[in-house]
């Protein structure tokens, strides 16, 4: 049934949804609806949980690794600094191969102190062997993550479903909550495939010497490298049940197009009116949604952009030194591809900055009349009177 | 849609678990450094003069097991109650906890455990030795010697006590005032002793002929008659004055002593003996005030009871010496007091010996006092010769609390006769030593009566332990005195010092009845929590709680480490609240 939901709300009621037996958490904002909306599920019984209060991100991550080890479904959410802070043990519940989920709500780290949209606190745990997967909007949000749990539960690798801080988690918009007979159709209970069991005591991830920690890590990336296939799988079921199809990547008017942009998030939705009204223009314009971050689909970026002209990547990021990090990854998916096309790397909206199809349109022209990018990375709407301030 | 079992659960796994607990790797290799249980001694055992074993009173009262403490007691002290009346309690001045908020109040505890057991009607298990067939003459029952024969008693000896008075206690019973120790008080314990099988002789003073007697009669006598003469004042009318150890004597005994209808009184002296005299006396109705040469912090009593007696009405002046009596001419004496006091006013001197000022005159300055009763408490002094250990050529061994000498069979001497502190505590104490070293002597010797003595010191101090002497485990202690320093306070609370239920002094001196009540086991269980329990293991388990290795065992109330995982990290040393551990160095 559709309701006017919230970001945060669509995340609560998947997790809602699909019968998560612990939560940990440590608020923080603009993560606090998550959490807040899951508290009282689990204090009004509409959802049969153990909520566990936690002194800190560090804390709630630890307590869904041993929540998970017991074999039950887990949950967690945080955002920015909070994230940062769960890093070590990031990479404790993949290396356990626990299929834990975590909703991420995009945010600024600080200094300055900012609790808008950027990207860099999810992407900064790039490396940590979790699943990224970005969400355009609150439907996408929901979809998302009841996939998640599929996914991960079919890999034993964690999750992280991320969505806009405030462009999503706080703006209300129609979404169809689903019934919970079809969800418990898509989604069964977990049945783990390796648990504590105090019948059959057993110790987990002690000391690894070299002769088999190489094999080990292999053993993730091996399931990474099918998480793609599994994906696409599990979305197939997805549409069977729900009539809707998350795919782990979009590509809208690409086919024909001589531009196409590449970017996550709600910026997706502002590329797609910016580039309905290029084509209204006659411009050949194009759109890639990128939805799975980790691991990279690069043979479904190779499919779609080899032999096209110019890419334009919108990140709401920096890897300081480098570049924005979509477009670096993006960089590298294709340098090995058959006639790659030239990637233009943008950096725009950070900290909350707006982005508008009126941006967009600019970085389309801005593509358009250059044959190659001026620089590496490109910073769309610095003020330059600011600017001007400080070089003084 | 596909069957998600078959369909999801395809990816392998390759993930290190294993079904055998870590204690196959024994952590302990890894260790260079040990900890142990290494249990020490507290600062109040090492002060006081019999050597209690405080902190394992404290702990044991703490966990309410009060039968238990008052046994631990009864190790090194046969008088429980009266010595929590009685003794100054040097323990709680070297109290820990004393730098840390309150010294815990010791002597209240010890009162109350001493009294539980009296009343509560509890039988001692006291361990005793089987009769070894040797009899000892006890010269005196006053805690010296009771605390011989008791000793002696259990160490297998037969003693027979020879007492000059109509009862036994010594200074206990006629020199301490009821409102500091009650009659039943001393009785209760007295009888305790003579249930272990010491004869008590009263009314069979011992002479020195006797003595000689004794040699072929016993095979070790006891020396234990205290300072039995009050010493006189050697002034112009000193005959006026009463004697104020006698005053006390009658007082306990019911005599009738002429105090009626006197209004006012001077007492002569700055010990204990003069204090109680003072106190007794306006518990009679009498104005009565104390003389003494030098200053209140120069004298000799202990100044709980200075302050009590100031409390109570009493007037203290001081740098005042009395230099002559005259009586008052007969006409006047019908509406005047009969005496006139003639004081020279003293000045303290620049030098100062041992503590006290040294006082000279004050020029020659006077006072004149006119009053109804002067009464002399200036010390006392042994009341025959033989009292004293002989000099010259019989040997003799000189011990901390008493003194040995060898002719013909073993004499000790002990009590004020030997004591460099006065007191009931110190008796008891030289009564012990007295007892141990006379065991040492039939068993080992002579020769051998030092060193043993000094093997069951406890800490470095004066004291020796019964408990250690008969080698149970407080032997293993640690002499090291544990300081401040060495307790981990942070385990800690600060916490107020109980206070007993005490008279007001109105009340107090309407009668004898005793100035201070026991404390309710409420509230004595509540100061015991406040003991550090300085050196010991009280089981509280911190060590357990922070070992990493989980290598503290428990048995009962101890605790060892299993040294096939510990790794020597010494958390359990830093934690343990009380220093109660140590780390050694493995020897690899």
């Amino acid at each position: 049934m559709k309701q006017v939901a919230e970001g945060s709300q669509a995340v609560s009621e998947a997790v809602r949804l699909a019968k998560v037996q612990v939560i940990a958490a440590y608020p923080i904002t603009p993560q606090t609806h998550i959490v807040e909306n899951l508290s009282e599920h689990c204090a009004n019984g509409t959802l049969n949980a153990r909520f566990i209060c936690v002194e800190s991100e560090h804390s709630a991550m630890a307590a869904i690794i041993g929540a998970a080890s017991s074999g039950v479904r887990t949950f967690t959410a945080s955002s920015s600094h909070g994230l940062a802070y769960m890093h070590e043990l990031l990479h404790w519940a993949s290396g356990a191969r626990l299929p834990v989920v975590m909703a991420n709500v995009n945010r600024a780290l600080g200094p300055g102190w900012n609790i808008w949209l950027d990207q860099t606190d999810s992407l900064s745990q790039r490396d940590t062997g979790w699943i990224q997967l970005y969400c355009e909007d609150s439907q996408d949000v929901l979809d998302t993550t009841l996939m998640a749990y599929r996914l991960a539960e079919a890999v034993n690798l964690p999750v992280m479903v991320v969505l806009d801080a405030f462009f999503l988690s706080h703006t209300y918009e129609p979404v169809d909550i689903p019934d919970q007979k079809p969800v418990d159709a898509f989604l069964p209970p977990l049945s783990p495939r390796f648990q504590l069991d105090t019948a059959n005591p057993t110790a987990f991830n002690q000391f690894v010497a070299p002769q088999a920690y190489m094999e080990m890590r292999y053993n993730i990336q091996t399931a990474m490298q099918q998480v793609p296939q599994n994906y696409n799988r599990i979305a197939e079921d997805f549409k069977t049940i729900f009539n809707r199809h998350p795919r782990l990547a979009e590509d809208v008017h690409c086919e024909d197009a001589e531009i196409i942009f590449v970017t996550a998030g709600t910026t997706v939705s502002t590329c797609r009116q910016a580039v309905d009204r290029l084509r209204q223009a006659g411009e050949k314009a194009g759109l890639l949604k990128l939805k799975m971050f980790r691991p990279f689909p690069i043979d479904f970026f190779r499919q779609v952009l080899s032999g096209k002209q110019k890419v334009a990547v919108v990140d709401r990021n920096c890897s300081f030194g480098a570049t924005g990090i979509f477009s670096q990854e993006l960089k590298a998916a294709l340098y090995n591809a058959e006639s790659p096309p030239r990637i233009f790397g943008y950096i725009a909206g950070l900290g909350g900055r707006d982005v508008t199809p009126q941006t967009i349109e600019d970085i389309y022209w801005q593509t358009k009349n250059n044959d190659c990018p001026q620089s590496e990375n490109i910073w769309i709407g610095l003020d330059q009177e600011t600017l001007k301030s400080w070089r003084n | 849609m596909t069957d998600y079992k078959t369909a999801d659960n395809k990816i392998p796994l390759f993930l290190p678990h294993s079904s055998i607990s870590t204690e196959l790797n024994k952590t302990g290799s890894w260790r260079y450094v040990r900890p142990l249980y290494d249990e020490k001694t507290s600062p109040c055992s090492a002060a006081c003069p019999v050597g209690e074993d405080i902190a394992r009173i404290e702990m044991l009262v703490s966990q309410k097991r009060i039968q238990e403490a008052w046994q631990t007691i009864l190790k090194e002290n046969p008088f429980p109650a009266v010595c929590g009346r009685v003794c100054f309690h040097n323990c709680e001045g070297a109290c820990n906890r004393g730098g840390f908020d309150d010294a815990v109040a010791i002597h209240r505890l010890e009162r109350f455990v001493g009294d539980a057991a009296i009343y509560g009607g509890q039988a001692p298990e006291i361990k005793t030795r089987p009769d070894n067939g040797r009899k000892v003459a006890v010269a005196g029952s006053g805690p010296a010697g009771l605390s011989l024969a008791y000793f002696l008693g259990r160490l297998g000896y037969r003693c027979e006590i020879f007492e000059a008075q109509s009862e036994p206690g010594g200074i206990l019973r006629w020199g301490i005032p009821a409102y500091r120790l009650p009659r039943e008080v001393l009785q209760k314990e007295i009888s305790r002793i003579e249930k272990l099988g010491v004869t008590i002789n009263c009314r069979s003073p011992v002479s020195g002929e006797m003595l000689q007697a004794f040699k072929t009669r016993y095979d070790a006598a006891f020396i234990g008659c205290g300072y039995g003469r009050a010493i006189d004042l050697k002034i112009k009318g000193a005959q006026n004055a009463i004697n104020g150890l006698h005053f006390l004597s009658q007082i306990r005994a019911e005599e009738a002593v002429p105090v009626k209808g006197k209004r006012t009184a001077v007492v002569i002296g700055g010990g204990n003996t003069a204090l109680d005299v003072a106190r007794t006396l306006v518990r009679m109705g009498v104005d009565t005030l104390i003389v003494y040469r030098r200053r209140r912090q120069d004298m000799p009593a202990f100044d709980p009871e200075v302050e009590m007696a100031l409390n109570e009405g009493v007037r203290l002046k001081e740098l005042l010496t009395p230099i002559r009596i005259e009586a008052v001419s007969s006409g006047m004496a019908d509406r005047q007091a009969p005496y006139v006091m003639t004081l020279q006013n003293m000045k303290v001197s620049t030098t100062e010996i041992k503590g006290r000022a040294r006082v000279v005159p004050h020029g020659d300055k006077t006072e004149a006092l006119q009053v109804d009763l002067i009464f002399s408490a200036i010390g006392a002094e042994p009341e025959a010769p033989w009292h004293q250990a002989p000099t010259g050529e019989t040997p003799c061994l000189d011990l901390s609390h008493c003194k040995l000498t060898n002719d013909d069979i073993p004499i000790a001497y002990g009590g004020d006769l030997t004591n460099r502190v006065k007191s009931a505590t110190d008796a008891i104490a030289s009564g012990k030593q007295a007892a141990i070293a006379l065991d040492i002597y039939f068993k080992s010797g002579w020769d051998a009566i030092r060193e043993a003595v000094a093997d069951c010191q406890v800490g470095s101090g004066p004291a020796v332990s019964m408990a250690m002497y008969l080698g149970e485990e407080r032997k293993n202690r640690n002499p090291h005195i544990v300081s401040l320093n060495e307790i981990n306070t942070h385990y800690f609370k600060t916490a107020s010092r109980v206070i007993a239920p005490v008279l007001s002094p109105g009340d107090r001196i309407q009668s004898f009845l005793p100035v201070e009540s026991t404390l309710s086991e409420q509230a004595a269980l509540a100061e015991s929590r406040r003991c550090f329990n300085c050196g010991i293991c009280n089981a509280c388990d911190y060590c357990r709680l922070y070992c990493p290795e989980m290598s503290v065992m428990v048995e009962g109330e101890r605790r060892d480490i299993n040294l096939d995982y510990c790794k020597g990290c010494g958390l359990c040393v830093a934690e343990c609240p009380r220093n109660a551990m140590a780390l050694k160095e493995e020897n690899i």
